[in-house]
């Protein structure tokens, strides 16, 4: 069975020059939960645009062991499902119910089988009975709930989330974490909230200047409290006293 | 933010609710043109008219003070160009509304037929935008045949009006917050300008990213949709009390009026 991602030298720079990943080299099996951790400008978003083929720079990048190319775009687009930092770009339908199908309609299913998707995508992330909402009508937890659902419909293996904790309150944060918890697929989370990094994720991935700078078990990495620190990032308060000395790539 | 929803009363649920968008579009179309086509003299039967809109937006359990504010906010267009009439016309005119008569130029009566005409028709606007969800209104437009290019936008104009009105008031409460004296004309110009073009910049990445989610999920340039309107006895009847309102106020309270 192909890894769910498989990335091999991956560099792009920005059209003004700007190095945003540098030889990136990155493998994730199926079922695991990564975290994408780095301070503001690491490469984070970056990175996470390219495993969806959004941008092309020089190396490899397979997901599912597709290597994305314009053929199979399609195809690679179906099996990772990409959920954006801000929800409301994510949520552009103007109903709930017709964003959460917006996917699966796109996938050629019929309008059948796009109910039950839909029904089901919303039940998971609990907005079953918010379908013929408007999305600027949901509160913040919601709108992010609803765009994580938005993903769910299409049923994808893997699925990539952009600081998903971003302006969320503790409930909705810990209600964001246990629906995390609950999905089969394999995560890829971008965040710099390092409390909701070591919540969610087992495998944590430490990213700086657009290179790795250090990728295993999360509480190894962030329990790390000197790396962390000139990687402008902190311990996570529940691996606080754990601290593990240095750990490289 | 909260906004003040044009379509708030629109998730509601009443009889007029759940008629078909379509069959309200379409009669709203039609009694508008009919309203705009009464001759300039016709104030007494323009009242009738307003019976209609103002029945739809009581059984659909829409506050009239609702409608009427939103009609004063619109209607200072409208008054400045109905306001031109009284000026250029003035030709004697005898008024008469039942019992009543008394004597106006035709220039006032002109003003106050316009004024009439935006007020009932307004009316309509809100008692159809009140009753019906935006995407079902958009859904129905689209049966009708209208271009699925323009109802695409019109859904996205819509979905992000109130994210873009978000960002103004955020920007003009940050330039609040600093400018603590009057700058000048000129440098208030710049200022604008300035907040215009941040407000464009910001709208573009919006774009960027829309186009991103959309092609994520595999959007191909075909919008595709599940349409659940569906023509019911109710919306037959619906259509056929307007149309004897509608052809009884034409042929009959017309000719008794005029």
């Amino acid at each position: 069975m192909p890894r769910a991602i498989e990335i091999e030298n991956l560099s792009y720079k920005y059209p003004d020059g700007t190095i945003a990943l540098d030889n990136i080299t990155l493998s994730v099996e199926h079922g695991q939960t990564v975290a994408l951790i780095g301070p503001n400008g690491a490469g984070k978003s970056t990175l996470l645009l390219a495993m969806a083929g959004f941008i092309k720079g020089t190396g490899k990048v397979l997901i599912d062991g597709l290597q994305i190319n314009s053929k199979n775009l399609k195809k690679v687009r179906t099996s990772l499902g990409c959920c954006l930092e801000n929800p409301d770009d994510q949520l552009f339908m103007p109903t709930l119910f017709d964003d959460v199908a917006f996917g699966p309609l796109n996938m050629g299913l019929k309008a059948e089988q796009v109910k039950v998707r839909v029904a089901d995508a919303l039940k998971t992330v609990g907005l079953a009975d918010m379908a013929d909402k408007a999305p600027h009508h949901l509160s913040a937890g919601q709108k992010r709930a609803a765009a994580i659902a938005t993903i769910l419909s299409m049923s994808p293996k893997i699925i990539t989330l952009d600081e998903p904790d971003g302006s969320l309150d503790p409930r909705n944060r810990n209600n964001l974490i246990k629906l995390l918890a609950e999905l089969p697929q394999t995560l890829i989370i971008a965040t710099s909230n390092m409390n909701f990094a070591a919540a969610v994720a087992g495998r944590a991935v430490l990213l700086d200047n657009g290179s790795i700078i250090a990728d295993g078990d999360a509480k190894k990495i962030m329990s790390n409290s000197k790396m962390m620190t000139e990687h402008g990032l902190e311990v996570p308060d529940n691996f606080k006293g754990n601290n593990c000395g240095s750990f490289g790539n | 933010m909260h906004h003040a929803y044009i379509d708030k009363f629109a998730y509601q649920d009443s009889h007029i609710h759940r008629l078909d968008s379509r069959v309200k579009f379409i009669i709203v179309l039609i009694f508008t043109a009919v309203v705009i086509s009464l001759p300039p003299t016709s104030l007494s039967v323009l009242t009738c008219y307003a019976i209609g809109p103002f029945t739809i937006l009581v059984l659909g359990r829409v506050p009239l003070k609702f409608a009427l504010k939103h009609i004063l906010v619109v209607s200072p267009f409208v008054l400045v160009l109905a306001l031109s009439c009284p000026l250029y016309d003035k030709t004697p005119f005898t008024a008469a509304f039942g019992p009543f008569t008394w004597q106006i130029s035709l220039g006032w009566m002109r003003f106050f037929t316009i004024l009439g005409k935006f007020i009932v028709t307004m009316s309509a606007l809100i008692a159809l935008v009140s009753t019906t969800r935006f995407n079902d209104l958009l859904t129905g437009l689209q049966r009708l045949g209208l271009p699925k290019l323009l109802i695409i936008q019109l859904g996205f104009l819509y979905r992000y009006i109130f994210i873009l009105i978000d960002r103004a008031h955020h920007i003009l409460r940050a330039r609040a917050a600093r400018k603590l004296r009057n700058l000048g004309t000129k440098a208030e110009l710049k200022i604008a300008a300035a907040m215009l073009g941040s407000l464009l910049i910001r709208s573009l990445n919006t774009a960027e990213h829309v186009n991103i989610a959309m092609q994520a999920r595999g959007f191909d340039r075909n919008w595709r949709t599940i349409s659940k309107l569906q023509i019911r006895s109710s919306d037959l009847l619906f259509a056929l009390t307007a149309a004897f309102f509608l052809l009884g106020l034409h042929f009959f309270v017309e000719p008794l009026l005029q």
